[in-house]
């Protein structure tokens, strides 16, 4: 059996397959497909003309990396990194909570996450992501790497670095929408570690 | 001079490309998958994602691949919510159980069905777009985030594993 045999054999057992579902439907679906993912709350959007003073003040940082504010006791390492855009908090435990309140600043938050020991990979093009080649996981370890909960009004995801399995990162993106309340919609998932993807 | 598109040419060029780009789309992701619900299910959302970035996704230099990418995608989270995993020891019947519309699912060839669910899923998905949305080596390798070369890797073996799978007396008289 040749190639081109082969081949048509592959798309004639599935030649018969039609989509059914309206178009109509289909439309009317992206409300719903929205609504099921994760959304960081419209309020962030009362923040961009404050945001922009923040992001003003912290590109004056020598490296071109945001300044990191820190927390804690005096003395200790940095253990917040915070923009206008978002927030990366890393907790004495391991934990990281990331705050996101507006798709900005997508390498300096990856590089934030990557010195935080986190492989990955942050995209706010508004593009699926191309680069990283999907890592299924199961559901429970999925909730052991990272999980949601609400933060004074903005969804704060807080990640475990350490239950990551080896050559395991994290992707996080944005997909162009916004909700009619004007929220947006953030997207994680797991991901194999490689060069073009977590570096 | 250059006019916007308004909501309602944007939404009759989107219907256009959904009824010319649905089937092939869900027989991609029905070979990634191997289960015709999940797959359509998986489809439809993409669509609906594809239609709320219709601006972007139109512009795309293959909006087919962009959902079935984004369907697949989608796939990994959903299985993860519903903790759906399809043993491939399983997936002829899987095949044959009528599908949650009531359709028949028995339109697929079982016996193919299962040899795609032994390749791995960076093969199948391989598959799926160069054979079923007939992408070429460089589209299908810009879409998966890989090497041109890893394709033609992944696709031979592919071929040579299905290959072996569906011509298993070819085999036992070679070895005679």
């Amino acid at each position: 059996m040749n190639d081109d045999k082969l081949s048509s054999m592959v798309c004639e057992s599935v030649a018969s397959i039609r989509s059914s579902t309206p178009v109509d439907q289909i439309i009317s679906r992206g409300h719903a497909v929205r609504a099921r993912r994760r959304r960081v709350p419209a309020a962030a959007a009362a923040l961009v003309v404050a945001g922009g003073a923040a992001l003003a003040v912290t590109t004056f940082a020598p490296s071109g990396q945001p300044a990191p504010t820190a927390a804690g006791k005096a003395g200790s390492l940095p253990a917040v990194v915070r923009l206008a855009a978002w927030t990366v908090a890393k907790q004495a435990n391991g934990d990281i909570n990331v705050t996101i309140r507006q798709f900005q600043h997508p390498a300096q938050l990856q590089a934030t996450l990557r010195a935080d020991g986190l492989p990955a990979h942050v995209s706010f093009s508004g593009n699926p992501v191309t680069v990283c080649q999907p890592r299924s996981v199961s559901p429970n370890l999925a909730m052991g790497i990272y999980r949601f909960f609400d933060g004074n009004g903005s969804d704060v995801l807080t990640i475990d670095p350490s239950v990551l399995p080896s050559g395991v990162g994290l992707s996080i993106s944005d997909d162009d929408q916004r909700l009619p309340s004007g929220s947006f919609v953030v997207t994680i998932g797991t991901v194999y570690t490689s060069r073009q993807c977590t570096g | 001079m250059r006019r916007r598109k308004g909501v309602g040419t944007h939404q009759l060029d989107f219907a256009e490309f959904y009824r010319g780009a649905a089937d092939e789309c869900l027989r991609a992701v029905l070979v990634s998958t191997g289960d015709q619900d999940t797959a359509r299910e998986l489809v439809d959302e993409a669509f609906a994602r594809a239609w709320a970035s219709w601006r972007t996704v139109s512009k795309h230099p293959a909006p087919k691949a962009w959902v079935v990418r984004t369907a697949l995608n989608a796939g990994i989270s959903r299985w993860r919510r519903r903790r759906r995993e399809i043993p491939v020891s399983d997936l002829t019947e899987v095949t044959r159980l009528p599908t949650a519309s009531g359709e028949s699912a028995d339109l697929v060839d079982p016996q193919i069905m299962a040899a795609l669910m032994r390749l791995p899923a960076r093969q199948r998905e391989v598959v799926a777009l160069r054979l079923i949305l007939d992408l070429d080596t460089a589209r299908t390798a810009e879409v998966l985030g890989i090497a041109p070369g890893t394709v033609m890797a992944h696709l031979g073996r592919a071929m040579a594993a299905l290959r072996h799978d569906l011509q298993p007396e070819l085999h036992q008289e070679h070895r005679s």
